[in-house]
C-alpha cells in the first residue's frame, strides 16, 4: 500500500520512552489479556516437544473419531491421532512459520531494505521501491501456490544436499524444507510494507534537526540511525510486526488448508481441512469435536492479534490522551 | 477507566460467542429430525432449486464436473467419457449386461485368420442436425483423425494401434492408415496386425467414435470450440454447455437403437459444492455416497436408506513397488509388507464397506474374476518373521510412498497403512504427497520406491488389467515388473479363441503375479449411490458405458 | 522530467509496464518450471511416453523459457491471450464469464460491508468514552477473527443442511435483460455473507480511527466550542476529511479480487476467477495462470496508481516529496 506510507503526513515523531509505553500498556487490561493469549499459544507451540502427550503421528486405529474423554481431552480424529497433541504441534508450526517469516521478512529484509532506500536514495531507492511495487501487486496466494508446485521438489533436493554437505541431518528432516519454502515465500511478499514504512521515516528524519545537527557534529551514519531513527520508528515498527505475525499465521493456515506448503506436520489448516474440508460437512454434526479444537485455537489467536493491534495503535499513537 | 473498556470488550465478545455457540448447539443437538429440513417435502421443491429451472417433467438432474474435453479423439479420462458416450457413438458399444452390441454397425464378420473385421453399417444413422447420414467414409476420417500426429491426441494410438498402418501414420510416415478401408458407403473394413480377442472391445471406446468432418475439419485436440455445439450421433444431443455451471442434454429423436431415450432432458450441475447436500435439498436426482455420509445413509431409520443402491465397479486400488531397486527388488520384502496389511479392516471398518478387499488384481464382476484366488493373507506374525529373515528391515525403514493429491493431508488410507506397517513390522514408511503433475513425471521416470494408484477398466476384460498393467513391455507398467512366465501366458491369451481357456490363462497369470507381489492390491471400489424413487432404470454402470437411454422418470 | 502534477503522473505511469513485465515474467517462468506439463497431466496414466514427448515438442513446450516468453508477449499484445489447456478454448472465453461472477460477488461485498461499517465506525467513534464504543468494536471483531475456512462450513451447515434455507453452493445462470446476473439469487447469499462479515470489522475500526483523528483536530474543537451543533460538525468536517484515506482502501479492496476469493469459491463450488486460478495451477494451464496473474497485478497496479495520483493531487507535499527522493 504505497499510498499510505508515502503520503503519511511528514510528522516528526515524538520520542516515547519504553517505560512510559510499558506503563500505558499495563494499564489496559484488554491489551494485557490479548498479549497473554498470544504468549500462551506461542508458548505452547514452543514447548510442544515437552508438553505434547503424544507425537503428532501416533495413530491408534482402534480409537478413531472419539469424542473428548479423559484419555483424549480433545478427542481423536479419523486416524486415532490425539487432538490435543495435534493442536499443540500445530501451534508449533504456527510459531515457526510466523516468527520465521516476520524475522526474515519484517526485520531482516524490510528494515534493511527500507533503511537502504531511505538513506542512500538514488538508484538503490528506485530499484527497491519498484521491486516493492512488483511484489505487492502480485496476487500473493496464487504465486505461493505456484511457487509451491514448482519449487517444492527442488527445495527438498537442495536441502538434501545441504544436509549431506554439512553433515547436519536436520536439514533434510521431514517438513524442514517445506518450512523454509513457506516462510521464504511469505517473506518475499511480506517485506514491502515494513520497508516502505522505514523508508518514509528515514526520509522524514533526514531533514530533521536531530539528524542535521548530529551530522554536523560528526556522528557516523550508523550512529545516527541507531540513536535517532530506531527509537522513532520503533513504535510503528512494533505495531506492524505484531500485525504481521498475525496475518502470516492466518495466511499459513489458509495455505496449508489448500494443500500448499507444510504437509508432513500438523497445522491448524490441515486440522480444519480434515474436520470440515470438502465433502466432510457432516462432521459438524457427527463429530463436532473435530472442528472445535483447531477452531478454538485459531479464533483465539486471531482475535488476540486483532485486539492487541488495536490497543497498541491506541497506546503508541502520539495524539492519544 | 481502562478496566471498563476491558469489561465491555470482553462482554461484547462473550455475548457474541454465546449467541453463536448457543445457536449452533441448539441446532446441532436437536436430534435426528433434521433430515426433513430438505428432502421430504416435494411441495417445497419449487423454492429450492429454482435457479436451474424448475424441474421439468421427465428431467434428470445429475452432478458432474467440466469434462476435460468433449472431443472423442482426445478423451483420456472417465469423466469426459461419461458425456461423450451419450453424445457420440461408434461401431459397437456395450449393453447393461456388458455384452458387446452392434451400435452404428448393424453386424460384422471376422475373417478366419481373425485379422479382418468387416462392418456393415446401418443406413438410418443421421447426425444430430439431420443433415446427412453416417457413412464408412466418416469413420475412416474420424479414426484417422484420432491417430493423426496433427491432431495431437495422446490417446488415439492407445486404443487403435492394433490396426495395420496405424503406427506409421501416427508418426507421420504414411499418408493414411492402410488398415482402415472404405469398401463402400455402408461397409467398413478394419485389418489388424494380429488376431486379438479384445479388439472389438477397444472399439467401444470414444477414440473409435464418429465425428462430423464438416464441423471438425482439422481441429487439434486443443482447439475445442466445435465441441460446444457438437454434431454427434449418440442418444442425446448437447444443447447447452455453460462452462463451470451446467451441461444440458436432450434426447436425439432419431436415435437408431432400442430403447430410445425417454427422458425429456438431462441436466448436469457442474458447480455447487456438495452433491450429497444438493440431493438432500432435492436439487439433484442422483448422487454418490461417500465415506462421510455412508453411516447415516445405511441407518434403516433414515428415509434416504430406501434410496440407497450399491453396485460393482471394475477397478482396483493398489500400492505398487519399484521392483528394480532395493529393497523392493526382493520379492520376500514385498510379500512381507503385503502380509502386514489388514485389508479386511481397511475395507470393512476404515472404509465402511464402501469397497471390497482385494486379494488379486481382477475385480468382482469382471469376466475372469477368481473367487478362489490364493492371495497373500493378513498375517502380521509371519510378515514380521519374513522381513527379519531377509535382514532388510533397515532398508525398508524410511521408504517413501508416493501419492498424488491436492488437499491438506495425505489420504487417510495411506496413513492407516503406514500405521499398520509401523505396528506390525516396526518400519516407518513415509507418505509423500505431490501434485498430480509431479506425481506423473516421477512415476514415468521411475523416480519412486512405492506409489499408490488406482486403475479403472476401459472394457470388461482381464486383458485390460493384467496385460496392460503388468506385461513387461507395456508402457503402463509403472512398477517395472517383468516375468517371462507371465508374459508368455498373457501373450498366449491375446489371441486364444476359446473363452474358457483364455480365462484360465489369465487366472494363472494373476496367481503368479499375486505371489510375486509387485503390487499390493488393496481393494476394489464399489459404486454407492442414492437415486430418487421417481427415477426408474438407473444403475451406475461398472465402467463408462452409455446408459441414460435406459432411464425414465416416473413423475 | 517535467515537474509538477503532470510529471508526477507521467513518472508513475511509466512504471506500470515495467512492473507488469517483471511480474508476468516471474509468473511465466515459475509456471513453466513446475514439473510436468499439461500434456502429460491430461494424458494421465493412459498414454505412450513417446506420444507425449512428441506432442510436447510440437506445442513448443521444450523451447527455452525466454523464447516461450517472448512468444507469449508477442501474442499478448496482439490480443491473443492463449488457449486454456484445461478447457481447450481461448482463455478469454473461459476467463471472462468467471471474472464477471467474481466481480459481482466482490462488488456487492464491498458495498455491503461499507454500508454497514462506515456508520458503525462513525457511531463508535462518536461514542468514545462510553461503553458503546468497545462494545461495537468487540461485536464486530468476533466474526472478523473467524477465518473463512471455519466460518464457511459452519454457516453452510447451519443455513443449508439444518435450516434448508439456501442452496449449498454453486452459481445460478439467471438472466435479466439478457445479462447473466447470478448475484440476484439465493446462491449468492452464502458467499456474500461469508465475505462481508470479516470485512466489516476492519473497515469500521479504520473508520473509527480516522474519525477520532479528525475529531481531535483543533478546528473541530473550535467549531464545537463555538457552539455549532454536533451533527453539523460531524457531517461537514469530520466525515469529509475522514473519508479521503478511505477511498484508497476502497480501491485496494476491489483490486484484491483474485487472491481473496480462492478459498470461498473453492469451498462453495462457485465458478469464479479464484477457483479457476487454483485449478489452473494444478492442471498446468499455463495461459490461464498467466491471464489470472496479469489480471490481478494490473488491477493492483492501477489501483495503486490512481491512489497515488489522487494523493499527489491533493497533497502537494507528496509531489515534492517524490522529487526529493528521486
Amino acid at each position: 500500500m504505497s499510498a499510505f506510507e508515502s503520503s503519511a503526513p511528514l510528522q516528526l515523531p515524538t520520542v516515547s520512552q519504553p517505560q512510559r509505553v510499558l506503563r500505558r500498556f499495563l494499564r489496559r487490561p484488554v491489551a494485557v489479556v490479548a498479549l497473554s493469549v498470544i504468549v500462551a499459544i506461542y508458548g505452547i507451540g514452543i514447548l510442544a516437544p515437552v508438553i505434547a502427550p503424544e507425537s503428532f503421528d501416533d495413530t491408534d486405529l482402534r480409537a478413531r473419531n472419539e469424542a473428548p474423554s479423559w484419555d483424549h481431552p480433545l478427542g481423536t480424529d479419523n486416524l486415532g491421532h490425539d487432538l490435543l497433541s495435534r493442536s499443540i504441534w500445530s501451534a508449533q508450526t504456527t510459531v515457526i512459520i510466523s516468527v520465521g517469516t516476520v524475522a526474515s521478512a519484517g526485520l531482516f529484509l524490510g528494515v534493511s531494505l527500507g533503511l537502504l532506500a531511505g538513506y542512500r536514495r538514488g538508484l538503490a531507492d528506485f530499484i527497491i521501491m519498484r521491486l516493492g511495487d512488483v511484489f505487492s501487486s502480485v496476487p500473493t496466494i496464487l504465486l505461493l501456490i505456484i511457487i509451491n508446485a514448482t519449487l517444492k521438489d527442488r527445495f527438498e533436493s537442495w536441502f538434501g544436499h545441504v544436509s549431506e554437505f554439512t553433515g547436519i541431518g536436520w536439514f533434510s528432516d521431514s517438513g524442514v524444507p517445506s518450512y523454509f519454502l513457506v516462510f521464504g515465500g511469505l517473506a518475499v511478499f511480506g517485506w514491502v510494507g515494513i520497508a516502505r514504512l522505514i523508508r518514509s521515516q528515514v526520509l522524514a528524519l533526514r531533514e530533521s534537526q536531530y539528524v542535521i545537527s548530529a551530522r554536523a557534529s560528526g556522528a557516523s551514519t550508523a550512529r545516527i540511525l541507531f540513536r535517532h531513527l530506531l527509537p522513532n520508528v520503533g513504535n510503528l515498527l512494533i505495531v506492524m510486526l505484531t500485525m504481521s505475525l498475525g496475518s502470516v499465521a492466518i495466511a499459513e493456515i489458509g495455505l496449508s488448508y489448500l494443500g500448499v506448503g507444510i504437509q508432513d506436520r500438523p497445522t491448524f489448516g490441515i486440522m480444519i481441512s480434515e474436520a470440515v474440508g470438502p465433502g466432510k460437512l457432516q462432521n459438524v454434526r457427527e463429530h463436532t469435536h473435530l472442528i472445535l479444537a483447531p477452531g478454538f485455537f485459531v479464533v483465539a489467536l486471531v482475535l488476540a492479534f486483532n485486539l492487541l493491534g488495536d490497543q497498541l495503535t491506541d497506546i503508541l499513537s502520539p495524539r492519544r490522551r | 477507566m481502562q478496566t471498563r473498556n476491558l469489561v465491555y470488550t470482553l462482554t461484547a465478545i462473550a455475548v457474541a460467542l454465546i449467541v453463536v455457540i448457543g445457536g449452533l448447539s441448539l441446532l446441532v443437538l436437536s436430534g435426528g429430525d433434521d433430515d426433513d429440513g430438505g428432502a421430504a417435502n416435494p411441495d417445497d421443491t419449487g423454492e429450492e432449486g429454482p435457479d436451474l429451472g424448475d424441474r421439468i417433467e421427465g428431467e434428470l438432474r445429475l452432478f458432474g464436473a467440466d469434462p476435460q474435453t468433449m472431443d472423442p479423439a482426445c478423451a483420456t479420462d472417465a469423466g469426459s467419457a461419461e458425456y461423450i458416450v451419450e453424445i457420440f457413438s461408434g461401431l459397437v458399444s456395450f449393453d447393461k449386461d456388458l455384452n458387446v452390441i452392434p451400435d452404428i454397425a448393424a453386424d460384422w464378420v471376422v475373417s478366419d485368420d481373425g485379422t479382418v473385421y468387416t462392418f456393415n453399417l446401418r443406413t438410418n444413422v443421421l447426425f444430430h442436425d439431420n443433415s446427412r447420414r453416417v457413412s464408412a467414409e466418416d469413420f475412416k476420417y474420424s479414426m484417422q483423425r484420432a491417430l493423426s500426429p496433427d491432431t495431437q491426441s495422446t490417446v488415439g494410438d492407445v486404443y487403435l494401434d492394433d490396426i495395420v498402418g496405424a503406427e506409421e501414420y501416427s508418426i507421420g510416415e504414411a499418408d493414411e492408415v492402410t488398415g482402415i478401408k472404405v469398401v463402400n458407403a455402408d461397409t467398413l473394413e478394419l485389418t489388424i496386425k494380429e488376431p486379438s480377442e479384445v479388439f472389438l472391445e477397444k472399439l467401444t471406446y470414444p477414440t473409435a467414435y464418429v465425428v462430423d468432418q464438416r464441423e471438425v475439419g482439422d481441429a487439434t485436440c486443443f482447439e475445442a470450440n466445435w465441441t460446444l455445439t457438437p454434431n454427434g450421433t449418440g442418444p442425446f444431443k448437447l444443447t447447452d454447455w455453460d462452462l463451470g455451471t451446467s451441461i444440458t442434454l436432450e434426447p436425439n429423436e432419431g436415435f437408431y437403437l432400442e430403447p430410445k431415450p425417454t427422458l425429456s432432458k438431462v441436466t448436469y450441475v457442474l458447480s455447487g459444492g456438495s452433491a450429497f447436500t444438493m440431493y438432500e435439498n432435492d436439487e439433484l436426482d442422483i448422487t454418490g455416497v461417500g465415506i462421510n455420509n455412508i453411516e447415516s445413509v445405511r441407518d434403516p431409520s433414515n428415509p434416504l436408506n430406501a434410496e440407497y443402491h450399491q453396485g460393482d465397479s471394475l477397478n482396483v486400488f493398489y500400492i505398487g513397488f519399484n521392483v528394480n531397486e532395493p529393497p523392493f527388488d526382493d520379492p520376500d520384502v514385498r510379500r512381507a509388507l503385503s502380509m502386514a496389511v489388514d485389508k479386511e479392516f481397511l475395507a470393512n471398518e476404515f472404509l465402511e464397506q464402501l469397497v471390497v478387499p482385494a486379494a488379486g488384481i481382477i475385480p468382482p464382476g469382471m469376466p475372469g474374476y477368481n473367487d478362489d484366488l490364493a492371495g497373500l493373507e493378513f498375517n502380521p506374525g509371519a510378515a514380521a518373521d519374513l522381513l527379519d529373515e531377509t535382514g532388510k528391515a533397515d532398508d525398508v525403514d524410511g521408504a517413501r510412498i508416493l501419492t498424488s493429491g491436492q488437499g491438506a493431508a495425505p489420504s487417510d488410507i495411506l496413513q492407516a497403512l503406514a500405521a499398520m506397517w509401523e505396528e506390525n513390522l516396526g518400519v516407518t514408511i513415509e507418505i509423500e504427497q505431490e501434485d498430480f503433475g509431479l506425481f506423473l513425471s516421477d512415476i514415468n521416470e521411475g523416480n519412486f520406491t512405492m506409489f499408490s494408484l488406482g486403475w479403472i477398466a476401459d472394457y470388461p476384460d482381464p486383458q485390460n488389467f493384467l496385460d496392460i498393467k503388468l506385461h513387461s513391455e507395456s508402457s503402463n507398467n509403472e512398477s517395472g515388473y517383468a516375468s517371462d512366465e507371465v508374459d508368455a501366458l498373457l501373450e498366449q491369451a491375446r489371441s486364444e479363441p476359446d473363452e474358457a481357456s483364455r480365462i484360465d490363462l489369465y487366472q494363472q497369470a494373476e496367481q503368479i503375479i499375486v505371489d510375486d507381489a509387485p503390487w499390493i492390491p488393496l481393494y476394489h471400489g464399489r459404486s454407492s449411490y442414492l437415486v430418487k424413487p421417481e427415477v426408474v432404470g438407473f444403475e451406475t454402470p461398472p465402467f463408462v458405458i452409455p446408459n441414460l437411454r435406459y432411464v425414465s422418470i416416473d413423475r | 522530467m517535467p515537474a509538477g502534477l503532470a510529471g508526477y503522473i507521467l513518472r508513475r505511469l511509466l512504471t506500470v509496464p515495467l512492473i507488469l513485465i517483471v511480474v508476468s515474467f516471474i509468473a511465466f517462468a515459475l509456471g513453466r518450471l513446475a514439473p510436468s506439463d499439461y500434456v502429460e497431466i491430461q494424458a494421465g496414466t493412459r498414454a505412450q511416453p513417446e506420444t507425449i514427448a512428441r506432442i510436447r515438442e510440437e506445442r513448443g513446450l521444450n523451447d527455452p523459457i525466454y523464447e516461450q516468453y517472448v512468444r507469449y508477449v508477442g501474442d499478448f499484445v496482439t490480443g491473443d491471450f492463449g488457449t486454456s489447456a484445461k478447457y481447450r478454448l481461448p482463455v478469454e472465453d473461459v476467463l471472462l464469464p468467471r471474472l464477471w461472477i467474481t466481480l459481482q460477488i466482490n462488488i456487492v461485498v464491498v458495498i455491503l460491508s461499507w454500508m454497514i461499517a462506515i456508520p458503525a465506525g462513525v457511531w463508535a467513534a462518536l461514542r468514545r468514552g462510553t461503553w458503546l464504543d468497545p462494545l461495537t468494536i468487540g461485536l464486530l471483531l468476533l466474526p472478523a477473527s473467524v477465518p473463512v475456512l471455519v466460518s464457511t462450513p459452519l454457516l453452510q451447515y447451519l443455513l443449508v443442511v439444518k435450516l434448508g434455507l439456501l442452496p449449498s453452493g454453486g452459481w445460478s445462470d439467471a438472466e435479466y435483460f439478457g445479462v447473466e446476473l447470478g448475484i440476484f439469487s439465493k446462491r449468492a447469499v452464502l458467499p456474500v455473507l461469508i465475505m462481508t462479515l470479516p470485512a466489516v470489522a476492519g473497515i469500521a475500526r479504520y473508520m473509527r480511527g480516522q474519525v477520532l483523528e479528525v475529531l481531535d483536530q483543533d478546528y473541530v474543537r473550535t467549531a464545537r466550542a463555538k457552539g455549532l451543533p454536533g451533527t453539523a460538525v460531524v457531517t461537514r468536517h469530520v466525515v469529509r476529511n475522514a473519508l479521503l484515506p478511505i477511498v484508497t482502501l476502497f480501491g485496494f479492496e476491489l483490486a484484491a479480487l483474485t487472491g481473496g476469493s480462492i478459498i470461498v469459491e473453492s469451498l462453495l463450488g462457485i465458478p469464479g476467477v479464484g477457483q479457476y486460478a487454483f485449478e489452473a495451477i494444478g492442471s498446468r494451464d499455463y495461459d490461464g495462470i498467466m491471464a489470472v496473474v496479469i489480471l490481478g497485478s494490473t488491477m493492483f497496479v492501477l489501483a495503486m496508481l490512481v491512489v497515488d495520483v489522487t494523493y499527489g493531487f491533493i497533497d502537494p507535499r507528496i509531489r515534492l516529496g517524490e522529487g526529493l527522493s528521486e
